[in-house]
């Protein structure tokens, strides 16, 4: 990066430091890409660019003077909203094959393939075959799990006319779906009809796409991403709160630092088991350091912080930065969000790049593929690589500035049950009396053109300032985690009301749920609590935020929300505003539709305004103080 | 003779970059994009997009003075008037990489790389040459040919500036034209 505009970056001196140290050390990283590709290319900004066939590629001029359609004849509302249908189906292909990994798993343990994973949580492995109505007398944890796997797994297929959690769904809000005929039916199914609708020459109509896309996201939420979430919890324990640390400040100058990234907790686990074998923490000793320090980025990062209190060292735009510390071994990574350019900057210092699925390959990386009958074995592996590679540091090199924070995690609903005592009866006399005004999730990624966890970190602030919880997942979890929102402490930065609550029961204002797989946690909530006051989600005063969102998956995310009926708000615009309609339908007309909308607004206090001001509407709906 | 001009309206420009990739490939060696991205010396554009404020793109290239101060700079002749009228094209078997040019060009748009052109694909001074090969074939310049928005227009200056006026006209009586 040129040496200047580091502030201008981020809100974090650390981060600012490792952005200078990068320019020192002549490490390439996101912001110097990010600029290079600036000015973006303004019809694909628009969603007006259109590479679906080869009579194109076709752009729409959104100033008139030069086309205005494609060669196949489709107009900016076409070319915008089949972009967005594709831009959706790939977000929830993305988490829903995340998902399908781990029902895979639990059948192969429910088959007795893998000696490496066992189902941790059988009360919940229990509870979900009960609502599932596959648990029967006599089975034992093998078959329950094959059950559930089963059950599930014939979740992605085309046999269904509903995904099997739509009995979680509240009754108006599936009615609703059922008039809208979006009701998802199987999550490859309408990822494939997404596909199929988008090719040339199909679905050439603006609102019949968009209805498909909410359908397409509504199998990731309530189908893909929910299997990924349960099936986790059962594999690997459902969280229960528990203190940790985050930040770069994490990685240890004197001992062997691994950090696992990507989603899948599949990986990171295994590596969590494997830095913990003692004659793998003295081969670390033989070399010279003093121990094995294992630390998470991102949310498979967030998968082991909530089951395990494995510390974090960043969210993803710390990614390349961690490594520039010069004090990183080894990087260990599955899938998703993990930028290419890691191998680049691993190379300018000692750090090795493992990647480990067969669905994701990196070019220079070392290649050691997982499965369920080896995945131990492979820990051990990586672990032992992460040592070697320890006798090559280079100490000159090695800064890791700035200190941990503390940090709670681990707020499963199972987890903020038991905190309530049980039943949600407290959480719902508390919003009712006003102590607690609303809830939001603040969710979502990093985005180099957005100022490095500005967004997340102000919009949370305003709102626990307004007596409104925050739940959060991602890399947002991460940006509050690191300016310690998450501590009992940070209750004095809430209004009274959320205060009062926070300190009674010794929680955050601001509260882990998971990564991004987990905002089905959010949703699942949502309906509880619809549920028990006899509404629909949309009644309730609640939204979501995404302040520095950059990937299909956080589309698919905030589509879903939208579609279950919660107002989201966008910090970055989807590429659609280069048609009318779209645009309008997004922003206004969804709201006749699912009851919900999208609101693009970069700046965290207005978006705390905007959030503020429908919770208030929402409230006085409910017949309750605003 | 009336000389033709590339025509920048920056408020028109959506900073898509098709015009640098097609000059690229209007400079390549076999002009035709999916070949032109393998050659042994890449071509570069010789338009660029700047980075205004919000971001904004301006689209910048040689104005091709007169007189003109790069013209001027040139100590071994190199940037010639006598290619194509009213327009100054850098000889590559002349230029000898001095720098002098981009030093005294107000517009910032004469950058160095091994060319092609250039004798053993040596490093030279390279700007906008009008497209002079492509206009010799009745063809207009890649940047404009690849311009979506009207951005970039390839004519009579003055028949353009008319047309400006005229749109400024409509717009001082609240017409959109």
């Amino acid at each position: 990066m040129s040496k200047k505009n580091f502030k201008e970056e981020t809100i974090r001196p650390e981060v600012e430091r490792l952005l200078e140290k990068a320019w020192e050390d002549g490490v390439e990283t996101v912001w110097d890409r990010k600029r290079a590709q600036e000015p973006h290319c303004g019809f694909c900004e628009l969603g007006l660019s259109c590479h679906i066939c080869v009579m194109g590629p076709c752009r729409i001029d959104p100033f008139k003077n030069g086309p205005q359609r494609g060669v196949c004849g489709a107009d900016a509302d076409v070319v915008v909203a089949r972009n967005f249908g594709r831009f959706i189906a790939a977000g929830a292909a993305s988490h829903s094959d995340h998902g399908r990994d781990l029902a895979e798993l639990l059948l192969a343990v429910g088959q007795g393939l893998t000696k490496d994973y066992q189902v941790r949580d059988q009360a919940k492995l229990k509870r979900l075959a009960g609502e599932l109505g596959v648990d029967a007398p006599g089975l034992d944890t093998a078959g329950l799990a094959r059950a559930v796997a089963e059950v599930l797994l014939a979740d992605y297929s085309s046999t269904k006319q509903q995904l099997a959690f739509m009995s979680r769904v509240p009754a108006k809000r599936l009615e609703l779906w059922r008039k809208l005929s979006v009701v998802p039916r199987g999550i490859d199914r309408e990822v494939v009809e997404m596909m199929h609708r988008t090719h040339m020459g199909v679905d050439n109509e603006a609102v019949s796409l968009l209805l498909h896309a909410a359908r397409v996201s509504l199998s990731d939420g309530w189908g893909g991403s929910m299997i990924g979430t349960e099936i986790s919890d059962v594999i690997f324990g459902t969280p229960t709160p528990r203190s940790s640390k985050i930040n770069l400040a994490v990685l240890q100058e004197d001992q062997v630092n691994i950090l696992v990234h990507g989603h899948n907790p599949i990986v990171s686990e295994m590596v969590a088991w494997a830095v913990r074998q003692p004659d793998m923490i003295a081969k670390a000793q033989a070399v010279g350091a003093k121990g094995l320090n294992l630390a998470g980025l991102c949310c498979t990062g967030n998968e082991i912080l909530m089951r395990q209190g494995v510390p974090m060292a960043g969210n993803h735009l710390m990614t390349e930065l961690a490594i520039v510390t010069g004090a990183v071994e080894l990087i260990v990574v599955d899938y998703q969000c993990i930028m290419p350019s890691l191998v680049q900057v691993g190379a300018c210092y000692h750090t090795k790049i493992v990647t480990t699925s067969p669905k994701a390959h990196f070019a220079g990386a070392t290649h050691l593929e997982f499965d369920p009958q080896n995945a131990k074995q492979q820990a051990l592996t990586v672990v032992g690589l992460a040592i070697e590679a320890y006798k090559s540091r280079n100490p000159d090199k090695v800064e890791i500035p700035g200190k941990p924070v503390e940090l709670l995690s681990g707020f499963s609903n199972e987890a903020v049950l038991a905190a309530l005592g049980g039943s949600l009866t407290p959480l719902i006399e508390a919003i009712k009396a006003g102590q607690i005004r609303g809830a939001v999730g603040v969710v979502g990624c990093n985005n180099p053109r957005v100022k490095h966890d500005h967004g997340h970190v102000n919009l949370t602030k305003e709102l626990i300032k307004r007596d409104i919880l925050v739940l959060d997942t991602g890399c947002a979890a991460a940006a509050h985690g690191m300016s310690g929102l998450k501590t009992l402490a940070a209750a004095d930065l809430a209004g009274p009301g959320l205060s009062a609550v926070c300190k009674a029961l010794g929680v955050p204002p601001v509260l882990h749920v998971g990564s991004c797989v987990d905002n089905t946690r959010i949703v699942h909530l949502c309906a509880l609590l619809a549920n028990s006051l006899g509404v629909d989600i949309s009644d309730l005063p609640v939204a979501a935020a995404a302040m520095e969102w950059y990937s299909e998956k956080a589309a698919a995310i905030g589509l879903y929300a939208v579609a279950s009926g919660i107002f989201t708000v966008l910090g970055v615009a989807p590429p659609i505003l280069g048609s009318k309609a779209v645009t309008e339908m997004a922003v206004s007309g969804l709201e006749d539709v699912f009851g919900a909308t999208f609101a693009v607004e970069a700046d965290p206090f207005k978006a705390a305004d905007l959030i503020d001001a429908r919770i208030k509407v929402k409230r006085q709906a409910l017949g309750l103080t605003p | 003779m009336i000389v033709k001009s590339v025509i920048v309206r920056p408020e028109l420009c959506v900073g898509c970059m098709q015009c640098m990739i097609r000059c690229a490939e209007a400079h390549s060696q076999s002009k035709v994009l999916a070949a032109a991205i393998s050659e042994a010396v890449l071509a570069k554009p010789r338009i660029h997009i700047g980075v205004g404020p919000e971001l904004k793109p301006f689209p910048n290239k040689c104005r091709h003075c007169e007189p003109a101060p790069c013209q001027e700079a040139c100590m071994p002749g190199a940037i010639r008037g006598d290619i194509l009228e009213g327009h100054k094209i850098v000889d590559p078997t002349r230029c000898i990489h001095c720098g002098m040019c981009s030093m005294a060009c107000p517009y910032y748009v004469i950058r160095y790389y091994p060319d092609h052109a250039a004798p053993g694909g040596r490093s030279m001074a390279v700007k906008c040459d009008a497209c002079f090969e492509r206009q010799a074939q009745g063809q207009v310049p890649a940047c404009v040919e690849a311009c979506k928005t009207e951005a970039l227009t390839f004519g009579d200056v003055n028949v353009s500036m008319k047309q400006g006026t005229n749109r400024l006209a409509m717009a001082v009586w609240g017409v959109n034209a």
